[in-house]
């Protein structure tokens, strides 16, 4: 057997919001989309790249000497990161006292991934909990997340994939026998938006979710409220409807939009463009829910 | 369980009045960094202690008796008409002596190694072992001194009669200020004018003439009979060991209801006056045996009770294979809803197959539950020194680093791995000789006449429970400070011997200069940077395991069956991790001078970025010490965690740790601001309890060097 190879961004342990139980989130990189309100824009390359932890970084100077590129400058005892220069070396790595400079992207085989949540299965066991995989979109490294989970399928863990679905369903079928649970986002049922907000059509997200129902497998939607892309009444209807005429979904619920991936796009020297949009109070986002009740 | 507004409105009041005593005892005692021990402030011109040496303390079985009689023959009575039972305790007798180890028997041989190694060495401490009330329960204070008669007839000698005289005399004194309240009560009967009121005082005054001689018969003379007692083995010496409550009280319990004299609002009632009486470690639950599990309904009116008053309280529940499901997603409940650091759990896979190595049976390992601080012990069996003996390995680590800096041409992780573990035989060594010298001499210096009383064979063989009265001796060294240690080693290892980032020299420099000489910063923080114990699977996990794994087979080492001295080791700081720090210079882990150890065997403060919570379980099930003590997993329980949705995950976290060897666990969950409010105001949350270590205090009753170490502990987390 060829043993892939897959790139991945980080582990999360004791993820409350992935699935059942205790669980480990494997976060893939590389996406398909190009989500506005995305928190983890670490995934949206495929390739390894540096980040720069600026609440770890002690203003040294270290990495600024070293880089030959200019991506790096000191100014008002502070460090300066232009990704756009950033040959992505990796020389103010080892340098770094802090570990504020840091690699993003890590490949894994199968075997290695496992050693890597090894610890974490005895936690699995009392509380029916498991493996998500996430991303970024999780199956755009098909062959490698295949062999991945049928790897920890022969070690008995319960297997849960987060994927956007904007892939052709030939891929997804594969995954049906070894999937225990899919966690699918719905962002817009408006095409128009979903183009615009996520750079990406809905078309097969939309007949993905329909054909995944059909397959009588255990799944749930998710809807991203973001502020004044889809926390509109009769974008929220729609979703609704689109839900209510589904068999199988098993939960659907509303993720209020946040900002805790504000840092991490400064991080990667990237531009978060929703700046501007605030995160939504408890009781407007209790209205929102309060609507797409069956 | 809806409970009648009579009783409701008694446990409110007690609540208040114990709101008050705390107030109080903060206002003339000052602060005070201890569990709170439900004890009351000293009145003014209190009783005083009456010395028999020239130092101006009390030695021996004559100084103490006299001590001790003459204090309860002073005693404050104290009666509260909201309460089912009668009595407080007031006075620390053994802490009112100016000095605690009688200078006849000196240890000046020890002295050096235990001030080099930095050791706590318990040479003249109080009682940390567990009576059996089930003993005092069945005889009564009437049948202990009809043991003693019977006893004393057999063993005849000189020293036997001063020790059967003197528990005896201890026993009359009990009685006597049994009795005051008695009187006292007879008085406050006339006066009460509310017919409610007056039939409670009246079944006070009939409860305690029930058991001023004789055995308790029903749940409410139970209760009573274990609170005079424990109130007088605090007052004597501190003791705060109990048992395990809900076997104790089944019997009377259920007798009660069958005969149709109490219901269960009213044994809830009772529970709620006893738990409050004094935050007395109790454990709930457990195996029985036969593959089932001891609670009983009682358990949960236990925990019912314990859920009215929400005080301050020390009740473990046992985590095992058959345990009682049921009472274990009540506790969960609990928990989470008062967010009070109680209950705490005790995981019985690792204790009992921990202890059975040392060579004991099952059924004995079985009977070894949680009732001290971080301790398990034998109620009347054994005794153990429990969490008073500990070494400082932080400051074994400096000795070992300093020798091969001035002495090793070749230096290494390996070669200073060799100096500290000759370092750390030594110090071991120093601790179980400390033991040793206690052991040999403690009778003449401070004898057990209490506890003595509810164990098995002093009185049977008239002599001190510390001196070959007892009938097992597993003798308690803890070793404090692993994660310095091991973050220690594995920054050297990492930073000089792989990436060649700085030399043992440049190391040794910062650490002379505090890390404030030039590049002392970056250096800090390049160490602190380094791969640390609890992160699962790097190199200070490695280093701590193999600390963990040398400590216990040193200190099993000094065991001695001939003697009769079975060492057990745990990891363990008990509050003294800011004491302990302040003795140790700066560590090549980036940790400063003076700043305090690592706290038992948890890792340092931000260790882990995320999922801390798995972390910490997977990283001390790791470190047991594997004989039937503890490496207490301290939990920071983060309150967006603590919710009712994730109840199973919690029970889950709590399950998997012991199923990987972990054996006590104390959770805190407690709110950012909140704390930080408190920290800034303590008078404004008299209510808000902190799980210290093992033991919980009062926030507002710390002092402001404690409470901010609490707070950095929940800050960091
Ligand atoms: S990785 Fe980028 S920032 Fe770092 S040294 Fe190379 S060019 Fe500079
Ligand atoms: S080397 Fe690291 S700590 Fe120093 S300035 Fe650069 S990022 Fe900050």
């Amino acid at each position: 057997m060829i043993l892939e190879k897959g790139m991945i961004t980080n582990l999360q342990r004791l993820s409350l919001h992935d699935g059942n139980g205790i669980r480990t989130v494997i976060f893939l990189k590389g996406c398909n989309m190009r989500c506005l309100w995305c928190h983890n824009p670490e995934t949206f390359s495929q390739k390894v790249q540096i980040e720069r932890i600026d609440q770890k970084c002690i203003s040294c100077g270290a990495c600024v000497e070293v880089c030959g590129s200019g991506a790096l400058s000191m100014y008002n005892g502070k460090v300066h990161y232009n990704a756009k220069s950033c040959t992505q070396n990796g020389d103010c790595i080892p340098v770094c006292y802090s570990g504020a400079m840091h690699q993003v992207g890590e490949m894994h085989t199968s075997e290695s991934l496992y050693k890597a949540i090894e610890k974490d299965v005895p936690f699995f066991k009392f509380s029916d909990g498991g493996v998500t995989f996430s991303g970024g979109e999780p199956l755009l490294q098909h062959q490698f997340l295949m062999e991945v989970i049928q790897y920890f399928k022969s070690k008995d863990l319960n297997i849960a994939v987060e994927s956007n679905f904007n892939v052709s369903w030939n891929i997804i079928s594969k995954f049906l026998p070894y999937v225990d649970h899919w966690l699918v986002d719905l962002k817009f049922i408006n095409a128009e938006k979903h183009k615009k907000w996520t750079f990406t059509d809905n078309q097969k997200v939309l007949s993905n979710i329909t054909l995944l129902d059909n397959q009588k497998v255990s799944y749930e939607l998710r809807t991203p409220l973001i502020p004044t892309a889809n926390n509109i009444k009769e974008e929220l209807v729609a979703i609704n409807d689109f839900v209510n005429q589904l068999s199988n979904c098993k939960q659907f619920k509303l993720n209020p939009y946040h900002k805790l991936g504000e840092q991490k796009y400064k991080n990667l020297g990237l531009e978060y463009n929703l700046a501007h949009i605030n995160e939504m109070s408890h009781s407007e986002f209790q209205y929102w829910s309060s609507l797409i009740k069956k | 369980m809806e409970m009648k507004e009579y009783y409701l409105q008694k446990i409110e009041n007690l609540k208040r009045a114990k709101a008050l005593q705390t107030k109080e005892k903060i206002r003339k005692e000052g602060l005070l960094d201890e569990d709170d021990y439900g004890r009351i402030a000293v009145p003014d011109k209190g009783w005083e202690i009456i010395p028999n040496h020239s130092d101006g303390s009390f030695y021996g079985i004559q100084g103490w008796t006299d001590n001790f009689c003459d204090l309860m023959d002073n005693h404050p009575t104290y009666i509260d008409g909201n309460d089912a039972f009668a009595g407080r305790w007031i006075y620390f007798m053994s802490k009112m002596r100016p000095n605690k180890w009688n200078p006849s028997y000196p240890f000046t041989h020890l002295i050096a190694n235990q001030e080099k190694y930095d050791i706590i060495h318990g040479i003249g401490d109080d009682a940390h072992f567990a009576p059996d009330f089930e003993l005092g329960l069945q005889l009564g204070w009437g049948g202990l001194l009809k043991k003693i008669e019977t006893s004393a007839a057999i063993n005849q000698g000189e020293e036997q009669e001063v020790f059967y005289q003197a528990h005896k005399r201890a026993i009359v004194s009990i009685q006597g200020w049994i009795k005051r309240h008695i009187d006292e009560l007879a008085l406050m009967i006339q006066k009460e004018e509310d017919p409610l009121s007056r039939e409670n005082l009246l079944k006070m005054r009939e409860t305690n003439r029930a058991i001023l001689h004789h055995p308790p018969k029903t749940l409410r003379q139970a209760c009573q009979w274990i609170i005079w007692f424990h109130l007088a083995s605090r007052t004597y010496n501190r003791d705060g060991a109990g048992g395990q409550i809900d076997t104790l009280l089944q019997p009377y319990f259920e007798n009660d209801i069958k005969n149709g004299i109490i219901d269960k609002e009213e044994a809830i009632y009772y529970l709620s006056c006893f738990l409050i009486n004094d935050p007395i470690y109790w454990q709930l639950g457990g195996p029985d045996g036969n593959g089932g599990d001891v609670s009983s309904e009682i358990s949960f009116l236990i925990l019912e009770a314990a859920d009215k008053i929400n005080t301050s309280l020390n009740i473990t529940v046992r985590v095992h294979d058959h345990m009682n499901q049921e009472l274990f997603d009540r506790s969960l409940d609990y928990l989470i809803k008062h967010k009070n650091a109680w209950p705490r759990f005790s995981g019985d896979k690792g204790l009992i197959s921990g202890f059975m190595k040392n060579g004991y049976s099952e059924e004995l390992a079985r009977k070894r539950i949680a009732v001290g601080c971080n301790w398990m012990s034998l109620p009347g069996l054994e005794y153990t020194m429990n969490d008073l003996v500990k070494v400082n390995m932080a400051k074994v680590f400096e000795v070992a680093f300093e020798e091969i800096m001035a002495t090793s041409e070749v230096k290494s992780t390996a070669e200073l791995w060799g100096k500290f573990t000759a370092h750390l035989a030594k110090a071991v060594t120093t601790a179980a000789d400390g033991i040793k010298h206690h052991l040999k001499y403690q009778k003449y210096n401070e004898p057990e006449l209490i506890l003595n009383l509810l164990s098995y064979g002093p009185l049977e063989k008239g002599r001190d429970v510390s001196d070959g009265g007892a009938m097992y001796y597993n003798l308690s060294i803890d070793g404090a400070g692993i994660a310095i240690v091991a973050d220690s080693f594995a920054a050297i290892e990492q930073r000089i011997e792989e990436e060649k980032r700085l030399s043992w020299e440049d190391l040794q420099s910062h650490l002379n200069s505090n890390f404030e000489d030039e590049n002392g910063e970056r250096i800090r923080t390049l160490l602190q940077n380094s791969e640390r114990y609890g992160q699962g699977d790097t190199k200070g996990d490695k280093w701590a395991s193999l600390i963990a794994e040398h400590f216990s087979a040193l200190v099993k080492n000094e065991s001695d069956a001939e003697q009769n001295h079975c060492f057990i080791p745990g990891l363990f700081s008990w509050a003294n991790t800011v004491g302990l720090g302040k003795k140790v210079k700066a560590t090549p882990n980036g940790r400063k001078g003076g700043e305090p150890i690592n706290h038992g065997a948890n890792p340092t403060p931000g260790f882990v970025v995320d999922g801390g919570s798995l972390a910490l379980a997977s990283a001390i099930a790791k470190v047991q010490p594997g004989y039937g003590n503890t490496a207490p997993m301290q939990w920071e329980l983060d309150p967006s965690l603590a919710k009712e949705e994730h109840a199973e995950i919690i029970g889950a976290i709590i399950k998997t740790h012991f199923e990987l060897g972990g054996t006590l666990i104390n959770v805190n969950i407690m709110d950012k601001e909140q704390v930080l409010a408190a920290h800034e105001n303590p008078d404004l949350y008299p209510d808000l309890v902190v799980r210290i270590t093992g033991f919980t205090a009062y926030f507002a009753m710390l002092s402001k060097e404690f409470r901010q170490l609490v707070v950095d502990r929940i800050l960091e987390n």
